[in-house]
């Protein structure tokens, strides 16, 4: 567990992410899509911090800002208190050394046509580190870590001739060679059977110990998450609802969301009818025009009128736990 | 509800295949390639052709060491010096100045496969680069690099090599395919710029730029050696094209009097008059011409096949 | 009498590699109104097996011995068309990729419909409609939506859409391959509780496959576990995941993360599933078996009974 008085290594300061859908050739039908509304957050050096939510809730949007594969539309990101929002040319290649990433889909991420040597040495060509002798050490050195033994076996093979799991330990290998500060793992094991998904989590465990980096864990899986990281923070529709210790957000989550996460998970031997916190309404509210609350439509809790007009924001409720609702 | 089946069983196939081969992709895929074109019959007619072409464009070197007179342009026959059929001397005849048409002929495929195949490669270098660059940049650069590769595609060849040779009187061979070349790009770039489109989208380019990557090295090293195959595709059907183009500016008197081609044979017939009296001369260049062409484009059909999953017939899956 | 009664299934698919063993002495039997999980990884053969109860394998797929008596009839000796009365009528499917299955260009109520009276030509179509309504209540889908077409439906009103199609005919078994894979925990959950109180309305029986066994743990009252093509374990719901017997079960179990209890640390099972081409002698799993002997190794196991409905596949357990 990481103590919270040590500085942030990232931090994200009202960060807003929004998409036009393309505008039809008369100008008509473009309607802005929110992915990201106004997110703050910052992860501390050294932790696993888990960023949790169902499909189309931003939360792989929000990775791809911090890596700067896109733009945010509003807001700041700083790393090591760094502003990297405009960040070019060298300093850029730089922050690419700290910050690195791993994809979804281990089948889409590695290029068919290059080796696996090729692959992950990649990232030291580009930097110009070593030469190949020690560039050949090196990516041995991160095969191994990454669980592919004997190493020197895949050198030359390529990715059509690897398993899933073995892939996304390449790719694992090929975003960790650079030793960085920073990694984002973005449902790194949504495509892996779980006996595979295991091994994935315990080497990225393994890595964090033995280079102290941090993680972003993005996830749709709670019970990944509380395995994982050391923080949690839950994300609906673009907003962040509820953040707070693993444990404490598993065993005592405060926002109806997170209570409704945690009641659809299906429980080793319990019955469906088992419901913790029920907060889920049977039938949607039509919350089209609802200038509040975001989860207004959904939630049993809700009041008619405040939850309407006014957007809860992330208060500390007991500690460090912070939950986006007036009934927490 | 058959696609499910088809699908799922598709999927397990490809893991089962994935492991038990131990090679590099492209001779894997190669080789995978050539299980699915050799049960095309169009594909194997057009490679026996194109063998066939290729064995007489090598020939053609062998008649002039035999003896001088079968130099292809400027060996005639000093016993003869009109236009004669077939002879055990001159086994598809002479034309109007003695010359050996089987020479000429051998020639002519010498100069076919220069001319088709330069051209296409020059045309699917630039279209090829032009493609992916566009594609990958997007926006601005797209939109100049496309409306330009528009501009030239509406524009005629043949009427514009024929206003060139026009103002600059005969032009060189060599000029003529780098003309074709300038030309015939536009179409292999449009294909490659909406192939990169969609490669860009795929996370493997993305893992390369967030280790940093370079836009030259994400599209020399990341998009191109997938692009490739498709370009080689296009290269087939640019053959074609360039051969018929060259063929017909040398027909009309454009081509390079030095050169003895397809084209020039045939011109040769029509201006001397042989058109319907010297079957033996007229037909050889035609037949060639034709067949050539039509090698390479059954050589192009049956790769599409083979790139191109959607074409197979159902019968391979097993 | 069961109501599904599989003995000694063996199925396998030919490939240009070999001969696939894709799943191999299979045998369970279930009661009307029951339902039957599946659970295993990627390429343990469960959607081959529910394709073949289908009799929907591909054309590659062969099914090599067993016999599958349904209401007391073998299916592998039904003619095609039999088996087409038996499809949807009696015996439905919920495919993985479900939410595909609808037709873009038709509207929802009217793909229903159409399932209902291509089975039941007596039914007229004033019928079919009021049906198709009754079905859209059970499965949740407000009346006014029955009109949309697939592309306004959100991913789990699709695959309610779906459910209701297997429902049209009042079958008395339902194959669901993964119904909820691709939905989020929410709707998953709201779907899967729904097919459970449809289950226990219309006493339809379940065979449920899907490759999560929290799920599967929580849905149905009878569970196989399968490991490269074959049955490990076969019991009761609350005998195998209380008191799971076979290894592999075990270290499933232990790789699987919890919201409940306390936090421990998983234990991932090292290695990866084997090749179906090459099967090795002996038990299939000892390459990762912890608790594999000398005998494992050449020995195939045997199925050891604990009790009248639990058994193992294993010979390491005394």
């Amino acid at each position: 567990m990481v103590e919270n008085n040590n500085k942030p290594i990232l931090q994200l300061k009202d960060i807003s992410k929004t998409y036009s859908s393309k505008t039809s050739f008369w100008g008509g039908g473009g309607k802005e899509i929110v992915a990201l509304n106004h997110i703050s957050l910052e992860i501390f050096k050294g932790e696993i911090f888990g960023l949790i939510g169902e499909s189309g809730s931003g939360k792989t949007t929000a990775g791809r800002l911090i890596v700067k594969l896109e733009k945010p539309s509003a807001g700041k990101i700083f790393l090591n208190g760094n502003e990297i929002t405009g960040l070019r040319g060298k300093v850029l290649k730089d922050f690419r050394l700290k910050v690195q990433m791993i994809f979804q889909d281990p089948y889409q991420s590695l290029n068919p046509q290059l080796s696996i040597y090729d692959t992950v040495s990649e990232p030291l060509h580009i930097h110009k580190i070593e030469n190949v002798q020690a560039r050949k050490y090196l990516v041995i050195q991160a095969l191994k870590s990454a669980g592919l033994t004997p190493p020197d076996d895949f050198l030359h093979r390529y990715p059509h001739q690897l398993s899933g799991g073995q892939r996304q330990r390449v790719a694992i290998a090929r975003a960790m060679i650079l030793k960085p500060k920073f990694v984002i793992a973005d449902e790194p094991t949504s495509m892996l059977d779980a006996s595979i998904s295991a091994q994935i989590f315990n080497i990225l465990l393994e890595m964090r110990e033995k280079l102290d980096t941090t993680f972003l864990f993005i996830s749709h899986s709670l019970a990944a998450a509380r395995y994982l990281c050391d923080r949690i923070a839950v994300i609906y529709r673009g907003n962040l609802v509820e953040i707070g210790p693993g444990e404490a957000v598993i065993q005592k989550p405060k926002h109806p969301y997170t209570q409704a996460l945690l009641d659809a998970l299906p429980k080793f031997g319990h019955r469906y009818e088992v419901r913790r916190y029920d907060t889920l309404l049977k039938v949607e509210r039509d919350a089209s025009q609802v200038e509040g609350c975001p989860f207004f439509g959904r939630c049993k809790v809700a009041h008619q009128k405040k939850c309407i007009r006014e957007r809860p924001h992330l208060v500390e409720s007991d500690g460090s736990h912070l939950v986006a609702c007036f009934y927490a | 509800m058959g696609r499910f089946e088809i699908g799922s069983y598709e999927m397990s196939m490809e893991k089962l295949n994935k492991k038990s081969l131990n090679r590099s992709p492209r001779i894997a895929r190669f080789r995978a390639g050539w299980a699915i074109y050799r049960q095309n019959l169009l594909g194997k007619i057009g490679l026996t052709l194109l063998v066939i072409f290729a064995l007489m464009a090598l020939c053609s070197f062998i008649p002039p060491l035999i003896d001088p007179m079968y130099q292809p342009m400027t060996g005639v026959d000093p016993d003869i010096a009109k236009s004669t059929g077939p002879s055990l001397r001159h086994w598809l005849g002479t034309d109007f100045m003695g010359r050996d048409i089987l020479s000429q002929l051998l020639a002519g495929a010498r100069v076919a496969f220069m001319v088709g195949v330069s051209a296409a490669f020059m045309s699917i270098v630039i279209g090829t680069t032009i493609g992916m660059i566009a594609g990958y940049m997007g926006k601005f650069v797209d939109t100049l690099l496309m409306r330009l590769a528009d501009m030239i595609m509406v524009m005629p060849t043949l009427l514009v090599v024929l206003i060139l040779s026009a103002l600059f009187g005969q032009l060189n061979i060599w000029i003529i395919v780098l003309i074709i070349a300038l030309f015939r790009w536009p179409g292999v770039s449009r294909v490659i710029r909406a192939q990169t489109l969609s490669l860009k989208q795929r996370p493997f380019i993305e893992a390369a730029k967030v280790a940093g990557a370079s836009h030259m090295r994400i599209i020399f090293r990341h998009i191109m050696p997938n692009v490739l195959p498709l370009a080689f595709l296009y290269m087939t059907f640019r053959v074609t094209s360039a051969i018929i183009i060259e063929a017909a500016l040398a027909f009309l008197g454009f081509g390079d009097p030095s050169t003895v081609s397809w084209g020039m044979m045939l011109q040769w017939v029509w201006k001397t008059g042989h058109m319907f009296k010297a079957p033996y001369w007229l037909l050889p260049p035609g037949i060639c011409i034709s067949l050539i062409t039509l090698s390479f484009y059954m050589l192009g059909r049956a790769m599409d096949e083979v790139l191109d999953p959607r074409l197979r017939k159902e019968a391979e899956t097993g | 009498m069961a109501l599904l009664e599989v003995e000694n299934l063996s199925i396998g698919y030919h490939s240009q590699k070999g001969y696939i063993h894709a799943v191999e002495d299979v045998s369970f039997s279930l009661e009307a109104g029951k339902s039957l999980g599946f659970v295993g990884e990627s390429g343990c053969g469960k959607t081959t097996l529910g394709m073949a109860l289908m009799r929907l394998l591909p054309p590659n797929g062969v099914i090599r011995e067993g016999r599958m008596l349904f209401e007391g009839n073998d299916l592998l000796k039904k003619s095609d068309e039999e088996m087409r009365e038996i499809r949807w009528k009696k015996v439905a499917m919920i495919f993985q990729a479900a939410m595909n299955a609808l037709n873009p260009v038709h509207r929802i109520e009217d793909q229903i419909a159409e399932a209902l009276l291509t089975h039941d030509p007596m039914c007229s179509k004033e019928e079919a409609m009021k049906q198709v309504e009754d079905l859209f209540v059970f499965v949740g889908i407000p009346k006014d939506r029955m009109r949309d077409y697939p592309h306004q439906y959100s991913g789990g009103m699709k695959q309610r859409a779906i459910i209701a199609m297997a429902l049209a005919c009042r079958p008395a078994l339902i194959i669901a391959d993964e119904p909820t894979t691709a939905l989020d925990v929410i709707v998953q959950d709201q779907i899967l509780k729904e097919i459970k109180s449809l289950q226990e309305l219309f006493k339809i029986s379940i065979i449920f496959i899907s490759h999560d066994i929290s799920v599967v743990s929580d849905f149905c009252d009878d569970i196989g576990v399968m490991y490269a093509g074959q049955l490990v374990e076969y019991g009761d719901r609350q005998e195998v995941f209380t008191s799971p017997v076979h290894p592999y079960t075990k270290a499933l179990l232990s790789s699987y993360p919890t919201v409940t209890g306390e936090k421990y640390k998983l234990e991932p099972i090292p290695g990866e599933t084997p090749n179906l081409i090459n099967q090795p002698s002996g038990c299939r799993f000892r390459h990762r078996c912890p608790s594999a002997g000398v005998s494992c190794k050449t020995e195939s196991p045997v199925w050891l009974k604990l009790t009248p409905t639990h058994r193992a596949f294993c010979s390491s357990i005394r």
